[in-house]
Formats: C-alpha cells, structure tokens, sequence
C-alpha cells in the first residue's frame, strides 16, 4: 500500500483518507447531488410496454428493441468494472472516492433496471439468453464491446501511477469512458429510447432511461470535473499527441455507433434514418470535444427535433406516469418565519 | 417480439449515406409503390397552411422526405410530415397549428374510411358496432338533418397539435376490432352535446360552446357520454371502511368497481385500528393500517379504465392515528417494500388544534381508532373537547412533539410531492352541507377539489366541468357578460348528468340524488393574466381572479336556484347552510362586491331552493386543458418552455403569448430561444428582454408562493367545494414548507395538492451548445456550488 499522506495532485498516487480541509468540495456537493436523485426499479412499471412490443409496433421497431436492450444488457458492467480496474484506484481524493461508490451503486441500479427490463421484454429463456449473450453474437455490438476492452486493457495492469507517461494513459482512459462509453454510446441508445417515446411508445423503457440518462449526465460532469482539474494541477500533459490520440478514439468511436446504427435501424424506421443517426452522433462529439477543449471535427446541426425535446423540462401528467422530480434527502428544521 | 436475435448476423457493411435526392419511394394503401414527390407533399402541407404566414411547407416537405425509408407507407409519410410540422414549433408556435391541420385531414381520412361521412352516420355505425347507447341514436336518427347541419368542421382549426393528438389518441370512439376513429373532432362533440342535451336546441347551445372550447365537461364525460356505459362523474369519496374485515373487503370491491370508469378515488382510513390493537376474535394483535393500504394499493393498479388511463386513488388520514408515521412512509423510496405503496396518493386530514400544538410546540397524542370510535365525526369545537378527553383519560397510545409529526409531513412531501395538507376544520365549518350534526366531510377526493359529506350509506359523487377563461378575453378585456352565459349553459349541463349518470354502486347513487353537488370549474387563468399583461401575484391580479371566481359563484347559484323553480330543490336543501341564507363568503366572513345583488339572490334561494347543494369545484383539469389549449385551472405556468410526455408521445409546449410579445420586439432569435431552452424555461436572466415583461412571464418556481396562496385565499370565499392548489418550491427545506403551510392553514385555505418540486441534478443538454459545462455551474448564482468561490 502507498503513503496515505497529502499530495500535490489529484493524480498523485496514493490513497489519501482526510476530509478536511477539503480540497474538492465540488466533488462532495456532486455526491450530495447524486443521494438526492435516488431511484429505484420498482417504480418503473413495464405493463403498457408489454402491450406496445405485442400490439403497436413494426417488425422493424421490434429488430431495433432487441438490439438496443441487448446492448443495455452489458453496457452498464462495462463501465462498473473500469470503475473498480482504474477510475478508482487512481483517483487521490476521499471526496472523489464518494462520489466514485455511489457511481457504482448507480451502474448497479442501472444493471438492474437493464435486466429486468429485459426479463418482462423477452420472456422465452432461449432467446433471453441469447440476448444476455449479445456481446459474444451480435458483430455491432461485440465491436463497441471490443472499442470499451481496448481502452480498460491500457490501464489494466496499472498497479500505480509513477509518470507522466501513467497519467496520461489513465487520462485517456478516463476520457474514453465519459466522452466515448457514457458519452456517446449510452448518448446514441437513449436517443433510439427518445425516440419511440416520441411516439408515445414504450413509457416504461422511457421512464427507467429518463432516470439513467440523469446519472449519466452527473456522471459525465464528474469525470469531465476530473479532467479539468488535472489540467489545471498540470496542463503539461494536455499536448499535442495527447489531443491526436483523443481525436483518434472519438472518430473511432463514432464509427463504432455509426455501425451499430447500420445494424439497429437496418429494418428501415420512418423518421429515425441512418444518415441522420451518423449526423446526431457527429454533433455529440462535437460537444465532448469542445468539453475537452479541443477544436470540433465535424461541425454538424442536430438533426433531431426529439432530441432537443429532451432539454427542455417536463411536466409530468398526473394521470399518466410517476413525477421523477422530487428529491431524497431535505434538510432543516421547523420554521415560521421563511420566505417561500 | 419477432425472431431476430436468433438469424445469426454475417456480416454487415456501412451503406454510404443516401441523400434526400436519391429517389425515395412509398408503398400506397393498395399496395402499389410510387415514387415520392416533393412538390405534392408541398401542395398537401401548402393546402392547410391557410393564414398561418409563418410556416413554410418547402421546409416540412423536405425534412419529411430525410427522415423516409424507400418503401415506407403513404400512412407512415403522413404521419412523419404531422411529427415534422410540429418539431419546428420551439422555433416557430404557428407550426403547431399546421401539424394540428394535417392532423385533422388525416383523422378525416381515417374516419371516411370507415364510410362516415356525416354526423348521424358516425352515430348509427357506432350504435351498430354496440358503442353507442339507443337514447343517443334515437335522438339523433330523429333530429338528423338539424344536427349533421349544425356541424361547422372549420372549429376543428381551433386546436393546438397536442390538444387535438390528444383527442385523437385516447378521446374519439374507436372501431372495437379496426381501432380507427368513427367519428371526426366536430362529431365528437356533437355526440356529448346530444348526449346531454334533451332537445335539439340545447344540443345545438352545447355544441357551440365545446367546440368552441368556450367550456369543457370532464374527461370521464367525454370518454361516456353517449355510450352505453354512461359513466360521466369524474371523482368518487368514501368513507372509512369500518374497523372489520368485511367492512374493509366491501371497501376495496367499492373502489375496484369506481375506478373500472374512469373515477378517481379518495377514501379515508380513519376507523380502522392501528398497530397493536387487540383483534378480540382471534386474541392476535392487529397488524395496523399499512398492509391493508399494501392491499389496495395493488388492487388499484390492477384496475386499468378502460385503457384510457390507470386507476387512481388517495387515502386519507388524520393526524392523531397511531399509525401516522408508518402512513408517512408509504411512498418512501427506502425501507421494507412491504410497507410501501406505490401507486396510491397521501393525504393529511389535518384539525385544527394539531396546528394549534405546532404552533404552540406542544405535545400530540396518537389514538387507536378502537378506543376513540367518536373522533372522525366530529370537527371544530366538539372534536377539541372530544380530543382532550380521550387524553385525559389516557387512551393515547403515543405522545409525540407536535412539531416533530409536523417536520415528518413536510419531509413526505419534500420527498414525494405526496401528503397533502387538507385542513378538516375549515372544510366542514365552511361546508354547505354541515349545517346540521351527523353530517360530515370526512375526507377530500383524488385531486383535494371536492368537499362533501360521506357515511357508511353515502359515497359522495362529483360531475366536474370547466371553464377556459382565457376564450372569455375579447379585445383586451375581460368579458363577464360571456361569462355569465357560459356558466348558465355549464351549470344546466353538470345538472342533467347528476340524472342520466350511471352509478357502479348503490351508495354513489344513493348520495347524488340527495344532495345533487356539481362541480364547475376554471382553466386558462394564466391566459387571461398573460393577456391582460398581468403579473400573477400583483394586486390587480388578484382583483381579475377574485372577480371572476364571484361572478362564477353568482352565476353558478342563480341558475341552481332557477331550477329548483323549475323542478324543485334537492332533497336535502334544507339540511344545507344555504337554506339558512348562509352563502360561501359568509362562511369565510367576506363581503361580496355587489351586496344588494347578493341579497336578492339570497331571498331567491330562501324562497325557491337550489337544485345542488353544491356548485363550484376548481379542478386540476391536466387533460381538458390540454385539449382547450390553455394553462391549467388556476395555476401559473410551470415554464415559458416545457415537455410534456404522455401516452401519445412527447410534446413540446412554448408560452405563444411570450413568442408574440418577443417577435414584436424583435426579439424571438436563435440567440434568446437558446438562453430560454438553457434556463429551463426562464427568462428572468435574459438581459435583452424588458423588466416588465420578465416580470409577467415568471414561472411558478419565480413568483412567490405567498402570492399564490393570497390569490387561492381571496378567491375561496367564492368557492363552496375547494379548489387544486398545487404549490411549487424548486428545493424546499423544511424550514421553508412549514412557514408556507402553516400561513396556507392561517389564511383560510381549505385544500393543497401537490407539492411540485424539481430534480437535484439535471440531464446534460444535448441540443444547446455549451463551451464548457464547469463554467454554467460556476456562477454567482451557485455560490456554494463553485470551487473558485470559495
């Protein structure tokens, strides 16, 4: 074990255990942030999916559900285990340690909602198992599987970080994940979800991701959070042949989920076509690459009107579906005097 | 789900891109394929664009064509060129209007289809196919011609896009085994109208005043009327079951059979005993409240209406059951699942010496309602007295600070938006039909705007309807003429339903016909405010909203009391305060505008009866609204910019009266839709646009909370039911919530609803392009959230 003791930079190895004075407060309100948002499957109920996958939709929407839960199926334990195998280990900061453990329960909770989705999707065990196997028989998604165990292999044996050299193969893990795995994979699937919502389908598909497009979103800004900060502690090791590697992987990456996308949208869906897919992924990375402070590669509009819906707030019909919005975890005491 | 995880995939290649130039082709309904053909889209999108000069067809055309497959469907092009129209309408709200029109050709596709072409035909095939009821196809077989002619289908262009897909998706009868439409929008309305009508002439009235969304019966009327299942009442309230297992059983049977169409439910739970109570029978101790909750909980989520929407219900409770605290748990998303209930709603039945003890920091005792069978009877004086004897004789089963139970009720509804404060008191003192003892309001409905009184024989009903005030606007000022005409033709109308109704059970029946209550409402208030130029809790808001609220009372009871001279008052008339001249504000000690009016009216009622012991009702209206266009009942707007997901889809609503006002300044750019879409809605950041505009188009999280419930007060002497009052705190403290229900109980209030909150954390914008997401986060607004700061 390493030297518990205070160091310089968030990337300085060790394992450090003093909370205060707290050196990244940002990192704890995100913890905080995270406990308020608090879901559970439960409350998800799938009984008018069932009834939409057997009465109201197309042998070509049911190809493009199988693959997107196929590929749910294993995304979620994918990013669990880089959490354990590098983000963790590498991480010098209690505070970021919380917020890391509760990411973790998050992918958990997700792999839950993924497979009981799956389960009251795809009721014969046969066909359930195949979907649970989808990484070994599906080529679109085996590929995107492969894309993910190249970039967790790089730090894999990393014991400790020792150099600049380490740091940067950490950095760039961690940027695969937030702006490549969570980012953009997780970004094209919820899309797909969005989608269908958009005509009305599948609300409890929709709710659960509504609810693990949120995490996701936290969980992106914590690891951009990180980036940052490093780059403030030490900008040395952004240089040049850091950016072209990045460059390369999110092009790669796109290319990966474009493919997909070939295969997901294969059986022709009216109003979700491949092109405009590619271009809505091009315009995502745009966005990571612009958060990562590095100039744009494709300099596209989003293409898709549901999309831009989902920025904007819901109002969640009482007769309709649970409101997703309260919060856990209120503070205070009586008072009678506050203003509201 | 179709078999293709199972065909191994060889391999697979990227397609290049195709463009919008490659020839596309559709698949027509005959099956034949045809070469897709811009200019003939643009002609059919150019057809409907009639008046709305700031669409442009070329635009929908195309984007259309990018989003086919080769092969697609006529079907599938029309219903991605409706989808498209309305995807521009953040940019431009007039597009809603045209995916409205296209959407409105292509119901009347739909509906010829099936060979109808005129009202009576609609009609007859839904008679044939055993939807529609004989009283209904006789009466239009008879009147025909009168009523096909009557039929204007240019009042279809009065909808909005989500209002008529709404319609479209869940409202019109649909062929039981083709699932398509039978009958158009402007049919649709008929077919309510002739069904509450009893001659062609007040047919004809109604159905000018629906399809001009003037006013608005509630959804279960417009999912029933007319069929053979008329169902029309929209809430349902009954009392606690009694402290036995069949009592309880009977209760659960009662509300599977209420909500099968359409009702939603309030039941209390007041007189079952608590956890710990000896069960005599068997020498066990019982197991409280919370697994017979469980119970109905999953019964109500078994019920489905009809596939129309899910069954609902709240349960009441008051404060001093010795199982409160268990009851406030039930929504929790932590601990045991077999104490949680996820589907069922919370309320608080809150007296008025447990606000007296928080305020006072005093101690509150919990009973077993085994040992004080009295207390959910009594309200006011004789339930103090009755409260304080069963402690001196020291029944309670707990003692606990007052403040800590009342902290524990803020905490749920921090949490869950659920636990609704009601206040028991001041619902029964300024209830019509409390006047003589033995008559009590045990609990309010699903939505907290219905107050009337329930026992083991009486389950109370409500017929709800609502008015869309802002259609009551004509040229920059309000018209209270129109007003008072509407409220006649509703009244007449939520009358009649109390006789045509079909009744699931004998004691809804049994307790409709004795007290006759109605429930007429408002929507659209926030209109009226935003076309007046009003701030919402300025002081000539209040005097707009408490106006109006009079003028509807006084309308309200007028025609009440005109039928009674015509067909007699209701049974009970004389058991009720009003039979003692004692009108709403003079419950609430308010003196109306116009006394010498009032007591005319008031002579009028003494000597003639009112046909209803109760009028007014403001209900939350979620899906008429929607359907009228126009803001909820007497909310301000959650945001300038919202979504709205439903079981039709997702729907983006933009505040057209802010998109007028900015155009005419110049103002409605890329830049400023993109700071609004960045707030979430709001403007008030937003520099460009003037202070006094900001000041109107406040949200409900922007103005204060105070000034809502001042609004909700004034109002409420005018109101003899209560009214949905949701309130909104983006993040509530208990600090905060326990100031702002306890100044909602000193006011006078009778009911809240919701309180609406929002997510800790957000989702990250995909569509607004941010250089850098620390830098939105570090701002002077976020203080505590900025590492830079501190």
């Amino acid at each position: 074990m390493t030297s518990t003791s205070r160091r310089a930079s968030l990337l300085d190895s060790g394992f450090d255990l003093t909370l205060r004075p707290m050196r990244h407060p940002r990192f704890y309100e995100m913890y905080r942030a995270a406990i308020k948002n608090t879901w559970t499957v439960e409350e998800i109920d799938f009984q008018i999916d069932l009834s939409h996958l057997s009465q109201r939709m197309t042998p070509a929407d049911r190809h493009l559900i199988e693959r997107l839960v196929a590929f749910f199926a294993t995304g979620d334990s994918i990013v669990s285990n880089n959490l354990v195998i590098s983000l963790y280990r590498h991480i010098n900061s209690p505070e970021a340690r919380m917020y890391l453990s509760r990411q973790l329960f998050e992918e958990a909770l997700h792999i839950q909602f993924y497979l009981t989705l799956l389960d009251n999707y795809v009721p014969d065990q046969q066909r359930r198992a195949q979907a649970f196997a989808a990484i070994e028989n599906i080529p679109s998604i085996r590929r995107k599987a492969e894309f993910c165990q190249k970039w967790t292999d790089e730090v894999f044996g990393l014991q400790r970080i020792a150099s600049d050299d380490d740091k940067r193969r950490f950095l760039l893990n961690l940027t695969c994940f937030a702006s490549c795995i969570e980012g953009l994979f997780f970004f094209g699937a919820f899309a797909y979800v969005y989608f269908l919502r958009s005509r009305g389908l599948l609300p409890g598909l929709a709710a659960g991701t509504n609810w693990v497009f949120r995490d996701e979103s936290a969980h992106m800004a914590f690891a951009f959070e990180v980036i940052n900060t490093v780059r403030r502690e030490e900008p040395h090791l952004f240089d040049a042949s850091w950016a072209r590697q990045v460059q390369a992987m999110i092009e790669e990456a796109v290319e990966c989920e474009a493919a997909f996308a070939e295969d997901v949208l294969s059986g022709g869906v009216v109003g979700l076509t491949r092109r405009e897919m590619r271009q809505y992924l091009e315009y995502v990375a745009d966005q990571r690459l612009r958060v990562l402070h590095l100039p744009t590669r494709y300099n596209v509009r989003n293409p898709f009107a549901f999309m831009e819906l989902q920025d904007v707030q819901e109002l969640t019909n009482f007769f309709e579906r649970r409101v997703s919005a309260y919060q856990v975890g209120v503070q205070g005491e009586v008072a009678f005097d506050e203003a509201f | 789900m179709q078999a293709t995880l199972d065909s191994p995939q060889t391999d697979f290649h990227l397609t290049p891109p195709h463009s919008a130039r490659t020839q596309m082709r559709v698949t027509k309904r005959n099956g034949e394929r045809e070469a897709v053909d811009v200019n003939k889209i643009v002609r059919a999108v150019g057809r409907c664009g009639d008046g709305l000069d700031a669409v442009d067809p070329m635009r929908v055309a195309l984007k259309t064509i990018a989003g086919l497959y080769d092969g697609a469907t006529t079907r599938e092009l029309d219903e991605l060129s409706i989808r498209t129209a309305a995807s521009f309408t953040f940019e431009e709200p007039e597009y809603s209007r045209l995916a409205a029109r296209l959407l409105a050709g292509f119901i009347d596709k739909e509906v010829q289809g099936q060979g109808v072409y005129s009202f009576s035909q609609s009609i007859r095939l839904g008679f044939d196919v055993g939807l529609i009821n004989e009283r209904v196809m006789s009466f239009v077989e008879s009147n025909a011609r009168k009523l096909n002619d009557a039929i204007d289908a240019r009042r279809t262009h009065e909808f909005e896009y989500f209002g008529l897909k709404t319609l479209h998706d869940r409202y019109l009868l649909k062929h039981p085994t083709r699932r398509l439409a039978l009958e158009t929008p402007q049919q649709f309305w008929m077919r309510i109208a002739c069904a509450l009508s009893t001659s062609v002439h007040e047919a004809i009235d109604l159905y000018q005043v629906f399809s001009s969304l003037d006013y608005i019966p509630s959804s279960p009327t417009l999912f029933n009327a007319g069929t053979r299942h008329e169902q029309l009442s929209s809430c349902f309230l009954l009392d606690s079951p009694g402290d036995s297992l069949e009592s309880i059983y009977d209760r659960y049977k009662d509300i599977a059979l209420l909500s099968k169409f359409s009702g939603g439910i309030g039941v209390a739970w007041h007189r079952v005993r608590s956890e710990g109570s000896l069960i005599r029978a068997t020498n066990g101790l019982s197991n409280g409240i919370v697994p017979w909750l469980k119970t109905l909980d999953s019964s109500v989520a078994a019920v489905n209406q009809g596939g129309k929407r899910k069954g609902a219900a709240c349960v009441y409770l008051e404060p001093w059951h010795a199982d409160i605290e268990a009851f406030l748990e039930l929504r929790d998303n932590t601990g045991d699942e077999g104490r949680r209930t996820h589907h069922i709603n919370l309320a608080n039945w809150i007296c008025d010496l447990f606000m007296r003890r928080v305020e006072a920091d005093e101690m509150w005792s919990l009973f077993d309602p085994k040992d004080v069978p009295q207390l959910p009877d009594l309200w006011g004086e004789a339930f103090d007295a009755a409260y304080a004897q069963a402690e001196a004789q020291g029944l309670a089963r707990k003692s606990v600070r007052a403040r800590d139970l009342y902290a524990r009720m803020m905490r749920t509804l921090a949490q869950t938006g659920n636990g609704w404060m009601t206040f028991k008191d001041k619902c029964n003192r300024a209830g019509n039909q409390t006047a003589r003892a033995g008559n009590t309001i045990h609990l309010s409905n699903l939505c907290t705007e219905i107050l009337e009184v329930t026992s083991e024989g009486e389950t109370a009903v409500c017929n709800l309807g609502s008015i869309n005030l802002g259609r009551h606007v004509i040229d920059g000022a309000f018209d209270f003429d129109k007003l008072a005409q509407t409220v006649q033709t509703a009244v007449r109308q939520l009358d009649r339903v109390i006789d045509l109704n079909f009744y699931p059970i004998a004691t809804a029946r049994a307790s409709n016909m004795r007290w006759r209550p109605v429930g007429l409402g408002v929507m659209g208030l926030q209109d009226v405010f935003f076309q007046l130029r009003l701030a919402f809790d300025s002081s000539q808001a209040k005097q707009m909203s408490t106006r109006i609220a009079e003028t509807v009372y006084f309308h309200a009871l007028r025609t009440s009391m005109e039928l009674a001279r015509e067909l007699g008052p209701h049974d009970t008339f004389k058991e009720t305060r009003a039979a003692e001249g004692e009108l709403q504000f003079d419950s609430w000690g308010v003196t109306p505008s116009d006394v010498a009016q009032w007591n005319t009216l008031r002579d009028e009622i003494k000597a003639h009866g009112l046909r209803n012991s109760l009028l007014i009702a403001i209900a939350p209206t979620a899906t008429i609204a929607s359907i009228a266009g126009c803001y909820e009942c007497i909310e301000p707007q959650v945001s300038n910019l919202f979504k709205r997901e439903t079981l039709s889809g997702d729907f983006l609503q933009v505040n057209r009266y802010l998109v007028e006002e900015l155009k005419q300044l110049g103002l409605w750019t890329d830049e400023i839709r993109n700071q609004i879409k960045l707030a979430d809605g709001s403007v008030q950041g937003i520099a460009d646009i003037p202070e006094a505009l900001r000041a109107i188009y406040r949200t409900a999280w922007e103005v204060p909370m105070r000034g809502l419930i001042d609004l909700a007060a004034a109002r409420g002497a005018y109101i003899d039911q209560s009214q949905s009052l949701n309130l909104f705190i983006a993040n509530p403290t208990i600090g905060q919530l326990s100031s702002m229900y306890m100044y909602a109980w000193k006011s006078g209030i009778k009911t809240t609803y919701y309180l609406r909150s929002r997510p800790a954390t957000n989702i990250a914008k995909t569509t607004v392009q941010v250089s850098d997401t620390a830098a939105v986060v570090c701002s002077l607004e976020n203080p505590e959230m900025c590492e830079a700061c501190q």
